[in-house]
This record gives C-alpha cells, structure tokens and sequence, in this order.
C-alpha cells in the first residue's frame, strides 16, 4: 500500500488553512467593528 | 370544529380568488408545456432515454413547478396589503397554515396531472395501467413538497430577494422527498407492485408526517408582525 | 475565559497531531492516507454538536424569545457550515488515493454534502432578512425543520444507495478500531470540541458587537 503522504498533507494543510482562516476572519471582523463603535463614541 | 372552520375560509378565499384571475394555474400549465419540451429538447427524440430518464423528469419538472407555484402562496396577501388581515384572525394559526396548505396541495395536484397526461401523450407512456399506485406516489410527494413549500413561502414572502431565497431553502430539504418519488415511481412505472417500494411509501409519509407537525407548531412564529 | 480556551484548544491540537502522527500506527490496510480521519472524524463530530446546538438554540429562542438564543444559534450554525465543508474536503481527499475518485454518490458523503447545502441556506436566509426579530424566528423555524429532516435525509439517501432496506438501523459492521488508532481520535476529538468552543465564544462576541453597532 502506497503512502499518499501529498494526500495526508493536503487534508492537513487544508484544514489548518481553513480553521485558522476563519478565526482570522472573526478577529479581524472583531477588530473592525470595535474600531467602529468606538469611533461613533467619540462623535458622541 | 373551529379550527377547521378557519382553514376551510382561507381555503375557499384562495379557490375563489384562483377561480376569478385563473393566474396561478394557467401560468403552471403553459411552464408544464415549456418543461416538457426543454426535456425533449435536451435529451433527444431516443425513446430508450426517455423511458428511462422519465421517473426523475417527471419529478424534476414538478418540483420546478412546485418552485414557481408555492413561492407566490402569500403573494396575494402581500400585494393587497392583507398580511395584517391574517396577523389578526383569532385562534390558533396552524389553521391558517392548513388552509393555505390545502389550496396549494390542489394546485400542485392539478399540476401533476396536467403534467402526467402530457408525458403520457408527448413521451408514449402508458399510464393507465399503474394510474392506482401512481396516484398514492403522487399524494405522498405533493403534500411533502406542498408542506415545506407553504412554510417557507410564507416565510420568503417577507424577505427582499425572495425568488432567490426560496428555492435555496426549498431543494436541500426537499430531497428525501425527490428520492423517494422518484424511486418509487420508477418502480410502479416498470409494473412491480407497490409492496416492493413499501419502505419508500413508508418514509415519504414519516416525512410528510414530520413537516406537517413543524409546519402546524411553528407556522404562528412565521406569522407575526 | 475565552483566552484560556483558545490556549487549551491549541495545545489539544498539538497533541493531536503528535498522537495522529507520531503514536498511532501506520493502518495495515489503508496506509498512511488513514491518517486524515484525525481531522475527518472530529470536524464531523463537531458539526453535529453545532447542529444540535442550532436545534436547541432556536427551539430556546421560540420559547423565550431571548436573543442570546438566535445569538447561540446563528453562532453555531455557521461554525457548522465551516465544519461540515472540512468533513466534506477532507474526506474528499481522502478518497481520491483509497477509492481512485474524488467524490462518489456514497450514502454517507450525499447526506452530508445535503446537511451542508441545508444550513449554507439557513445562513443565507439569515443574510437576507433586514429585521433582526424577524430573522430569528425565520430562522428559528428553518433550523428546527432542518435538524428533524436530518434522520429523513440520512434513510433516504441510505435506501437509495443501498437496493434493500438495511436490516437494524444502527448495524456495526464495521471492523473494530484498534485501541491506539481510537485514543489518537479521541483527543482529536477533544481538540476539535475545544477548539469549536472557542471560536463559538469569539463568534458570540463578534454577533454582541454586531448587535450593538446596528442599534
């Protein structure tokens, strides 16, 4: 039975790509959408 | 007693309203007659093909039309200003739910048949031979189809891209209904008996079962403001 | 709180990858390419325990009408989606060097890939409706019908891959999993459960601000 490890690596990869993808995505949302409301304090 | 009542006046309203603008149905019609051909068109004149594509057509073309149809379930209260009309009729909701229900199942059922008779004529099939069975698949399927399909329109008629939304929410869930329709008639079509696609039978009418119940029990958190 | 969560969902993932890869064997049968079920089974695992979450969320939610209900719900349901489609690609690759294709009508893969289409609709629905209330209940409603459909979907796909009915509904035919290969899933498990909770607790901050920012 042959490895496939490009295989193995692939799934990992693609997973880590994902997963950290996303929890970028919500820090980064976080971080805007504080900036905002900030923001619209001052004006405040 | 009650609770019937009030289904069979929004059911009644709806056949009367159908009656006098004959929109909805004349409109299914002529898109069965469309399908039709666009199936014929796509496929070929090669009756073996057809034969053996016919089941999943007949479906496909019916949930499409179940897609134009029941998305305009609660298009007359909306454009006439009667959503509030329905917000205040006392009493529980669910009959409100059954009522729009029934008109739908009617209208998806005359669909059926028009469609059948089409593919009988256009496509050479026999159909009177296994009308029986046919028919029980044919019940099954629409009042699945029908149940989500006035649950989720009353839904998407209040949601801005609602011709976008509705067949989005629809097809996914629909699927064990199109599965079951399909398997079940292909094997009446090819002569077995209906005991050989019990087990198809069977889960089409859990499912039915399961929707109706949800649909009944949420429709009143649907109808709000 | 959540910090801590984010440290301890860490560390359980690289405990994971050193029990994927360093303790548990190589599979007699399938290789080396068995290793990707480390991340298969637990992101399938997790997007149930999302799913579920969204069924109970929007049934809390009817009843009390508390948006941290439709909070919880909306949360869960997309940290589903992320997890379904991971399942989805994972086994993807997964097959293509054990059964030689990239995707077959297989009852287990179709019944997931309809999960998936059933609640990117659900998000969607979410999207495009512009009153908060009035998206939760629309929610709430299609969440409750997509869970129940859940079993119906699984039979149906099952039956129509598979001529006749199966005999018992949960029937263990499997070949018994080895002791090392099960504790190597279990704490990737307990990773993806981790980390599922962490990124729902970042997801319910990110939908408190969001609420705030709209009002």
């Amino acid at each position: 039975m042959p490895d496939h490890w490009g295989f193995v690596f692939a799934a990992y990869g693609i997973a880590a790509v994902v997963l950290f993808g996303y929890w970028r995505r919500l820090i980064r949302l976080h971080a805007e959408l504080s900036a905002l409301k900030a923001r619209r304090e001052v004006k405040r | 007693m009650m609770f019937a009542r009030r289904a069979w006046i929004v059911l009644w309203k709806d056949l009367l309203t159908e009656r006098r603008s004959k929109e909805s149905l004349n409109a299914l019609f002529f898109f069965a007659v469309l399908l039709l051909f666009l199936f014929e068109f796509a496929l070929g004149p090669d009756r073996e093909r057809l034969t053996a594509a016919l089941p999943g057509l007949l479906w496909l073309g019916f949930i499409l039309a179940g897609l134009l149809g029941l998305g305009r379930t609660f298009l007359v209260e909306r454009e006439n200003d009667c959503w509030e009309g329905l917000l205040l009729t006392p009493g529980d909701k669910g009959a409100i739910y059954l009522g729009k229900l029934a008109v739908n199942f009617l209208l998806m059922a005359a669909v059926a048949i028009v469609l059948l008779g089409l593919f009988g004529i256009f496509y050479n099939v026999d159909l009177w031979a296994s009308l029986a069975p046919l028919s029980i698949v044919i019940f099954l399927g629409t009042v699945g189809l029908a149940s989500v399909g006035t649950l989720f329109g009353a839904m998407t008629s209040q949601v801005r891209a609602r011709e976008l939304l509705f067949p989005l929410l629809l097809l996914p869930v629909q699927v064990p209904v199109l599965l079951g329709t399909v398997k079940a008639t292909e094997a009446v079509l090819q002569g077995l008996a209906l005991a050989e696609v019990a087990h198809w039978l069977k889960l089409l009418a859990a499912a039915d079962l399961v929707y109706l119940v949800v649909g009944i029990l949420t429709f009143e958190f649907v109808l709000e403001a | 709180m959540t910090r801590w969560l984010g440290w301890l969902a860490a560390l359980g993932l690289l405990a994971g990858l050193a029990m994927g890869f360093g303790y548990a064997p190589k599979d007699a049968v399938q290789g080396n390419v068995q290793r990707i079920m480390y991340v298969h089974v637990p992101s399938i695992l997790t997007a149930y325990l999302a799913f579920a979450l969204v069924l109970i969320a929007s049934l809390g939610y009817l009843f009390t009408r508390r948006t941290g209900w439709d909070r919880l719900a909306h949360s869960a349901g997309e940290i589903g989606v992320v997890f379904t489609g991971l399942t989805l690609v994972s086994g993807s690759i997964w097959g293509k060097p054990t059964w030689g294709t990239w995707w077959t009508w297989d009852a287990r893969l179709t019944s997931t890939a309809i999960l998936f289409l059933i609640y990117v609709g659900y998000l969607l629905l979410r999207g495009m409706v512009d009153d908060q209330e009035r998206g939760a209940r629309y929610a709430a409603v299609v969440g409750i019908l997509g869970a129940v459909n859940i079993p119906i979907v699984h039979f149906s796909v099952l039956w129509w891959r598979t001529l006749h009915q199966p005999p018992t509904i949960l029937s263990p035919e499997r070949a018994p999993v080895s002791a090392s290969i099960g504790l190597a899933l279990l704490v990737n498990g307990v990773a993806f459960a981790l980390l599922f909770l962490y990124l729902l607790s970042k997801r319910l901050a990110l939908r408190r601000l969001e609420e705030e920012i709209r009002a």
